[in-house]
């Protein structure tokens, strides 16, 4: 007994760093359960506030293109005004409720951490719980995607941007509606690979790639960016392609956070068939 | 002994703003990322308990994950360098001996020794970092060029300042 102590005082160092080791590695790839516990709250209120002030800092040199984005945003609404429309008929403008059900409600956010050059990006936005943001949920600029909450405390929430290694996209061709699957391999944050691209569907330079509205993330019709370049693959069953994104993940400054209202009614259903099927 | 632990303190906290505030920020292009904060663990002094230095850079680690949402990739990558800094110092020291209550140095310990002890450790720290980070080996040749140009900047910022606190003591 006391050799193994006296062998423990001696080489408590390596245990020490096999424990601390260990320790990290288990945090790092259990990062879905730590993101629930409560010391990811207050290690997110920290950063939190830290960056919040820093970007309220830089916020100042964005201001132009900023300025520019929400004129081009008042008169796209300016223009969906009843008084921008020709009546011809008071009939078309009747709004039947039960008709359109409201199923999205957005939330805008300013963010306050962002990057572009790692293999795995996260943006960190200034709302949070007590917002109404919640896992999962989609945040788009304008008609444009930018990634998905994936960790969450009172007042501000990560998001996931698509530049990040387990972001993987559903989206189509806006042409011929044809499922591809979008992916970020790294590099250039301004293009990224389109999967899985069937034989079949001829592609063009150019052309649009939306979101398809099968994941319950983003509905359909968000640009994701249109195909910069592709190669014809001789001996495979898909053809491959570059993407060139939509959305300047370097220059974010304000984003929205898309609440779906029947998300809960979505995932009953999808949770009901899946008991029913064992 | 207060001064020492007091200036490795603020030292901690100004490499950590600087990382996230202004370094994490820079969009060179996505192959340079230079993680010029571990300039703290090779600063440590040299009779700095094994215990200590493991712990202090487990917190240096954890510290910047908590800014950028990569709990333990950090810590896990400065844990490791912090554990083989003792055997990369007894591996490369020339004999002479080292003052209480001095850091590393290339003032005191001259520009080859601390070339080969900085290139070392910040390499192991890139190395573990970047593969740790991407976690496979399909994107084996970015992740290589990735760590090189990376380190190569960590490195060029830290023979700068090296040699600004070198010219700031003269």
């Amino acid at each position: 007994m006391r050799y193994l102590f006296h062998f423990l005082q001696k080489q408590y160092i390596y245990f020490l760093f096999l424990a601390l080791e260990i320790f990290s590695l288990a945090l790092l790839f259990n990062n879905s359960k730590y993101q629930n516990s409560a010391l990811n709250d207050v290690s997110n209120g920290i950063a939190g506030s830290v960056l919040n002030l820093s970007s309220s800092v830089s916020e100042y040199f964005s201001l132009l293109p900023v300025n520019r984005i929400l004129a081009d945003d008042n008169a796209k609404l300016h223009s969906n005004r009843s008084e921008a429309f020709y009546k011809a008929d008071t009939a078309s403008f009747y709004h039947n409720d039960t008709l359109y059900k409201l199923e999205y409600r957005y939330i805008s956010a300013k963010v306050i951490n962002n990057s572009t050059n790692k293999r795995n990006n996260f943006i960190m936005l200034n709302k949070g719980r007590m917002q109404g943001i919640e896992n999962h949920m989609g945040v788009i600029m304008g008609d444009r995607i930018v990634g998905q909450v994936v960790s969450l405390s009172d007042h501000f929430c990560w998001v996931m941007s698509m530049l990040n290694k387990d972001c993987r996209i559903s989206g189509k061709f806006k042409k011929n509606n044809q499922l591809v699957n979008i992916e970020w391999g790294g590099g250039n944050y301004q293009t990224g690979d389109v999967k899985e691209i069937p034989k079949h569907v001829i592609i063009h330079q150019g052309d649009s790639i939306i979101t398809s509205g099968n994941s319950d993330i983003f509905p359909e019709g968000l640009l994701i960016g249109t195909i910069d370049h592709f190669t014809i693959a001789q001996e495979e069953n898909f053809n491959y392609a570059t993407i060139r994104f939509a959305t300047d993940f370097n220059s974010l400054s304000f984003v929205e956070v898309l609440i779906d209202l029947m998300r809960k009614e979505k995932e009953d259903l999808k949770n009901s068939f899946k008991s029913s099927e064992h | 002994m207060t001064l020492i632990f007091l200036r490795n303190i603020g030292r901690f906290i100004f490499l950590i703003l600087f990382q996230v505030l202004i370094l994490n920020n820079i969009q060179f292009s996505g192959y340079v990322n230079p993680y010029f904060y571990i300039y703290f663990i090779l600063l440590l002094p040299f009779e700095t308990p094994p215990w200590l230095l493991l712990f202090s850079a487990f917190i240096l680690g954890m510290s910047l994950d908590t800014f950028t949402n990569t709990i333990g990739l950090n810590a896990a990558a400065c844990v490791l360098i912090a554990f083989i800094r003792p055997f990369v110092i007894r591996m490369i020291s020339t004999g002479t001996e080292f003052m209480i209550g001095h850091s590393p140095s290339l003032r005191n310990q001259g520009v080859k020794w601390f070339a080969y002890y900085s290139i070392i450790l910040v390499l192991v720290h890139h190395f573990a970092l970047f593969f740790l980070e991407i976690f496979r080996f399909n994107e084996l040749f970015q992740t290589i060029l990735r760590v090189l140009l990376s380190s190569l900047f960590t490195l060029l910022m830290i023979f700068i300042a090296e040699y600004l606190s070198d010219t700031a003591k003269k």
